[in-house]
């Protein structure tokens, strides 16, 4: 596993886009620049979104590791 | 005051599409999953591409890209997406915006049928158009029993298709193993709800039942329906087979399409299967009867389509139409397959293992897998 250290949690299991990338934008709107957020997600979707999104926005996306139907993503907001 | 905006399914959007209705396909995916596959109809579609991400971070510069005046139909992976964007539209004025009910998912799975052969034939032969994938399956409906020739994944709709004809599935044929798509064969195999039936050289470790081909062999379809006489025509994969049926309608698998062929380079053997390919193509194809219509299981753009929608055409015609049928010589022809090679992508392997019973995956994974269009042909043309 990951040893990122968190700043904030996110689970976005059970949910559909566009209420995963929804949220994270939430969550990282509350962030300080430089933190990280630990995003969970199960809807595969997410992957390739995310990593648009991040790419869009300029966050960092860390790591995405894709495990047992879970995908978790660490960002660092820029 | 705006509206709530309503949903349309994917056969509406195909009918649309071929109705020529005036509209904008707003497709909201990200952009690499939109490069990957995106829809595709009979004529030319006014469409773009804006992410949904990109109306949560700048929402007035996105919706000003979006044209006005004019209906706005919105896609996206599995529907909430479009939806949401839908939303955005209409709460901003938009007055005609409606979302793809199940996504693009649906899309990818809807099939669409064309009748083939005259209504006062005593058989019916039906050609399925898969258009977001560019498959093509066929039908043999006759005397309450109906045959199916390289069937999708989506069984829902040939089960629906047999009985609104007063038919049930009685026969399936593979022309080969697939690579492109995960076939629906395999079910109907597994629930031994029908027999399935193909070339061993395709299913040589297949943990089901079927009953193999053979070479020359004729047999009945649908009981005592039309005739059908097969070849054992390899190049495109080993086991790949051609089916003649009534002596008119020739069904040629991934072997040949109306402007190119079969690649033979998906099984990974293409040194050899390319000479398959040359022999079948250019000495067992060029005596098959002229006036029989070729019925391919792919197509590689809507231009290929005739007037009627469907994908045919009289073999005599593609022996001077088709440019596989120019290379004279072996080496010609070899050569040609191998400037047109491409790299096919990673998910045919596994696919492949799944359409051949050796692999299982859930219900997310084969969607995941299924998706796309497909890469079939030796020679790849624009689909624009």
């Amino acid at each position: 596993m990951s040893d990122y250290n968190a700043d904030s949690q996110l689970d976005c299991s059970g949910l559909n886009c566009p209420l995963p990338v929804l949220k994270t934008k939430k969550a990282m709107d509350d962030l300080a620049s430089g933190q990280v957020l630990k995003m969970v997600s199960t809807d595969p979707g997410s992957l390739n979104d995310i990593a648009a999104w991040v790419k869009r926005t300029g966050n960092e996306l860390l790591e995405s590791i894709a495990e047992d139907g879970h995908f978790t993503f660490y960002l660092k907001k820029s | 005051m705006s509206t709530t905006p309503d949903s349309f399914t994917a056969d509406k959007l195909f009918s649309d599409l071929s109705g020529k209705v005036d509209f904008h396909l707003l497709d909201v995916r990200n952009e690499d999953d939109f490069d990957c596959f995106r829809v595709e109809g009979p004529f030319p579609i006014q469409m773009s591409n804006i992410p949904y991400f990109d109306f949560m971070e700048e929402q007035d510069t996105s919706v000003s890209k979006v044209p006005k005046n004019m209906p706005i139909k919105i896609v996206c992976a599995k529907e909430g997406s479009a939806q949401y964007v839908a939303e955005i539209l209409a709460s901003q004025g938009f007055s005609d915006v409606s979302f793809l009910s199940g996504g693009i998912k649906l899309w990818g799975e809807l099939l669409t049928p064309v009748r083939v052969n005259s209504k006062n034939d005593k058989y019916d032969l039906y050609q399925f158009i898969r258009p977001g994938k560019g498959c093509l399956s066929y039908g043999v409906i006759y005397g309450g029993e109906m045959a199916i020739i390289d069937p999708s994944r989506n069984l829902h709709f040939y089960r629906n298709f047999a009985e609104t004809h007063g038919a049930v599935i009685a026969e399936v044929i593979e022309t080969h193993s697939h690579a492109d798509h995960l076939s629906g064969g395999l079910e109907l195999c597994f629930s031994q709800e029908t027999e399935m039936m193909a070339h061993e050289n395709d299913f040589p470790d297949s943990p089901f039942n079927y009953r193999r081909l053979e070479d020359g062999e004729t047999k009945t379809l649908c009981k005592d329906g039309p005739e059908m006489t097969l070849f054992h025509t390899p190049g495109h994969t080993e086991g790949s087979i051609t089916c003649l049926i009534d002596g008119r309608y020739l069904i040629t698998g991934d072997t040949l399409f109306i402007i190119s062929a079969g690649r033979p380079d998906l099984g990974g053997k293409a040194e050899k299967w390319v000479y398959d390919l040359y022999e079948t193509l250019l000495d067992k194809y060029t005596q098959y009867p002229g006036d029989a219509e070729v019925l391919p299981a792919h197509y590689v753009t809507w231009k290929e389509a005739d007037e009627s929608g469907k994908f045919a055409a009289p073999l005599k015609r593609l022996w001077n139409e088709n440019p596989i049928f120019s290379l004279s010589s072996e080496n010609e022809f070899v050569q040609f397959i191998i400037d047109n090679m491409r790299e096919s992508p990673e998910v045919y392997i596994d696919i492949k293992k799944v359409n051949r019973g050796l692999v299982q995956v859930t219900e997310q994974e084969a969607d995941i897998m299924d998706l796309g269009k497909n890469e079939c042909a030796a020679s790849h043309y624009d689909s624009d």
